[in-house]
């Protein structure tokens, strides 16, 4: 601030009206410690190391009604609270305080002497002698009104945040079943077996797949996989599944069936919401003369099927060239025919194994990938479709957490005919 | 699953000398016997671990359906001893963990030198019927979920910043602080019923192994009338009434329990 | 916390360029379709997506690829894509995309290309 030189001098009327200003803001000051203990805005209070209360403050005896000669000396600080607090207290608190010196910012609730209850927020710390022995226990007390109504409210939002999503959960899985076949159909001379993961049960996946039987002894199969999640991407599936066994019935061509969906979901979804999935559709043919089924793959896309042979081998049925369903209006669509003898097992997957981080940390880190999964398979072969199945869901839980997308799996294997098994 | 990494087990002390299993009660974890157990190493082999859902025990372990019941806490005490092979310990059980040692022990009481029940209640509701009077009815039990329940947004917003090691005390550090007594509030809400909700005043007379019980002088959780009720109801059983106050006699006069152990476990073995 | 994805619209006398950087996933791929009616983009011109910053893309990517694709069809333009990293063209070449899309090593080898219609 700035003063003229005048003013700097004063003059004696000045001085004596500044010095009474300062001794009237002194007397506003606190100058009485006792009186700041006292009538402190919180409430004080002093126990000994057992809890026996051997000093209170006035703002505390006033908020619970009270008489010092009540409480000092004869009751202990626990007998304060309500029974659950005294529980909590004794569980919680008094453990705590006696371990770390210190304890803060704790909801408890006060009974006061007419039997009304006063929510508070402790804070205790023990203080010590110079050799560092605890000697007494000190505790300030805030009305906690106001917060704890606040807090009530936010665990009644949370509570309620937690069911609802809980029911949302519950409701994404029974959708997320409903996509897929209650039970794979029994195919005769195959062994069939399926497995759906579920990365997350707060949306529903687009993965699908089925088994049904087509006209003459042939059987229809596919699996696929929906982009995105949600509600959106399950009535896209819906579609697809429905499509795909109509189309099948219609023209059992595998990449006639994939041309049809593409076409149908291409008129539903196009514009700046575009939805596509990839998919493989397999026709299993009983191949009467050789033994074992004839099966044709179409691919739109989708990952190559794996095929593991009765020999110890494997490989990738590649089908090259094959374009992802749904978005574009003529597509193409890669095929490969191949005999399935017995002891041969095929598995079709979504890339939600392939995709899957190594190191569930890392956001995007290493995945595992095609060929980690060839060279799993490779160590399966031979094998069935069962336990080429459990398998598969060991290796999705080691993966553990780094599986952030859905994944399902169908495997078909064609058992040795009974006579051969004694060889 | 490995027993010793679920129950985070830790053993101390003089090799070969006779076995003390130090059990925790409700609300915290094996930190409760920090004070004691440096003069519990120098006498006896000091087996530590925490219940599934408390402290640094595995909690994919825990769920609500296997960890409704102390059998099953009692359980998990047996294993312990089998997998360590020690042979018979001296079971200190605190609080609720003595009724999971009387059921342990009338189990196997092989397994068993003797059970020290640490302020023990064997019912904590009262039961006009037959004149019990444990101390509590089922509305505080309520009250004791709401306080868990307000606590559980102070710890994750006020309480975390504030609870540091103590100067005084550097040994009780940031990792110590940070688990002990914090527990996941569904576990907190499940363990609260099993502890207060369970009635094991029918199992007492089974207890077929050297008994001391130990109580504090005034304690809100166990009165001396359930401690004389415990003494009662266990053939030849010991009573004694420390000096102590409150219900955690290792925390508040660590030395005074030491001596009760020491003197009762060194008898026994 | 850094943004996931950052995107950047620019205009020549070619047409819009979208420059995409960072991830572009379920988490982010509204963003773009969002971006995508603000354009100025007209009959005869080439919309070109510059994906030279992209550094993860998955199944959600290729959905924002084929609405932009849809867009710049609907504008009556032409798509491109420019400097197209490692970790598209995996995804396109599993798709069977990668003959869908005309691809330039930069975004001004794809301005450069661009040819106006002749009227």
């Amino acid at each position: 601030m700035s003063r003229t030189s005048d003013e700097e001098g004063g003059s004696p009327e000045r001085d004596e009206a500044s010095a009474d200003e300062q001794a009237q803001f002194s007397a506003l000051l606190e100058d009485s410690a006792e009186d700041l203990y006292e009538r402190a805005p919180c409430g004080y209070l002093s126990t000994q190391l057992d809890g026996r209360i051997a000093k209170v403050n006035t703002t505390l005896l006033d908020w619970l009604g009270y008489e010092p000669g009540e409480l000092v000396g004869h009751k202990h600080f626990s007998d304060l609270l309500t029974v659950g607090g005294r529980l909590y207290h004794e569980t919680h608190f008094a453990p705590l305080l006696r371990m770390q010196g210190e304890i803060s910012g704790i909801a408890l609730e006060l009974k006061a002497a007419n039997g009304a209850r006063l929510p508070v927020l402790v804070t205790s710390t023990v203080k010590t002698s110079s050799d560092g022995q605890p000697l007494l226990i000190r505790t300030t007390v805030f009305d906690a009104r106001d917060r704890r109504a606040y807090e009530t409210e936010l665990l009644r939002a949370r509570q309620q945040a937690e069911e609802e999503r809980a029911r949302l959960q519950r409701l994404n899985t029974t959708l997320q079943k409903t996509l897929l076949p209650p039970a794979l159909a029994n195919v005769p001379g195959l062994d069939v077996s399926a497995h759906y993961h579920i990365a997350s049960t707060d949306e529903v996946g687009g993965d699908f797949y089925d088994l049904f039987p087509l006209a003459a002894g042939t059987w229809g199969l596919f699996l696929g996989d929906v982009c995105g999640k949600g509600a959106m991407a399950a009535a896209v599936t819906s579609l697809a599944r429905y499509t795909l066994r109509a189309a099948a019935v219609y023209d059992p061509d595998p990449a006639a069936v994939l041309d049809n969906l593409n076409t149908v979901l291409n008129h539903e979804y196009n514009g700046t919401d575009p939805r596509f999935c990839t998919v493989v559709f397999g026709l299993l043919t009983p191949d009467h003369d050789e033994g074992g089924f004839r099966v044709t793959l179409a691919s739109g896309g989708h990952p190559p099927a794996l095929l593991m042979r009765a020999d110890g081998t494997a490989d990738y049925l590649t089908t090259p060239g094959g374009q992802l369903i749904g978005v574009l209006p003529d597509v193409d669509i890669a095929t490969t025919t191949v005999r399935l003898a017995p002891g041969d097992t095929l598995l079709l997957h979504t890339d939600g194994l392939t995709e899957a981080h190594i190191n569930s940390d890392a956001e995007d880190g290493e995945r595992y990938g095609d060929d980690a999964l060839l060279d799993f398979a490779d160590a399966l072969a031979p094998t069935t479709a069962s336990d080429t199945i459990s398998a598969i869901r060991d290796l999705l839980d080691k993966l553990g957490s780094g599986v952030d997308d859905d994944t399902a799996v169908l495997a078909i294997h064609v058992p040795q005919p009974p006579s051969d098994e004694h060889q | 699953m490995d027993v010793r990494s679920r129950n985070h087990v830790t053993v101390t002390g003089r090799t070969g000398g006779p076995v003390v299993m130090l059990a925790h009660g409700f609300g915290c974890d094996q930190n409760m016997w920090r004070l004691v157990v440096p003069a519990l190493e120098r006498d006896f082999t000091v087996v530590l671990f925490d219940h599934v859902g408390a402290g640094h025990s595995d909690l994919s372990a825990w769920s609500p359906e296997h960890y409704s019941t102390l059998d099953r806490y009692a359980d998990d005490v047996l294993e312990i001893c089998r997998e360590l092979a020690l042979g018979p310990v001296t079971f200190v059980g605190h609080s609720v963990s003595a009724m999971m040692g009387v059921l342990a022990a009338a189990r196997a009481p092989e397994a068993f030198a003797g059970l020290v029940l640490l302020a023990p209640s064997p019912c904590f509701i009262d039961d006009p019927e037959s004149g019990y009077r444990g101390g509590f009815s089922a509305e505080d039990i309520d009250e004791l979920l709401e306080s868990l329940e307000a606590n559980y947004l102070g710890w994750s917003g006020a309480m975390a910043p504030v609870i540091m090691g103590n100067p005084e005390r550097p040994e009780l550090g940031q990792e110590l602080t940070n688990s002990f007594c914090r527990t996941d509030p569904d576990i907190a809400r499940v363990f609260a019923r099993v502890t207060f909700l369970s009635d094991n005043r029918a199992d007492l007379p089974a207890v077929d192994v050297p008994t001391l019980i130990a109580q504090c002088s005034s304690d809100a959780i166990a009165p001396p009338e359930v401690g004389a009720f415990v003494h009662a109801q266990i053939q030849g059983s010991q009573l004694v009434t420390l000096n102590a106050t409150g219900h955690c006699p290792q925390l508040a006069a660590p030395e005074e329990t030491t001596a009760a152990i020491t003197a009762f476990a060194g008898a026994a073995r | 916390m850094t943004p996931d994805l950052t995107l950047r619209t620019r205009t020549t006398p070619a047409g819009a360029v979208i420059e995409l950087a960072g991830e572009l996933d379920h988490h982010t791929a509204d963003q773009v379709r969002a971006a995508l009616p603000g354009l100025d983009l007209h009959s005869g011109q080439q919309l070109v997506l510059d994906l030279d910053g992209i550094t993860l893309f998955d199944s959600s990517g290729v959905t924002v690829l084929i609405a932009a694709r849809n867009h710049a069809r609907a504008a009556d333009a032409s798509i491109a894509l420019a400097s197209v990293p490692n970790c598209v063209s995996r995804i396109f070449r599993r798709v069977g995309l990668e003959q869908v899309f005309t691809t330039h090593p930069t975004a001004q080898a794809a301005e450069a290309a661009w040819r106006p219609p002749s009227s």
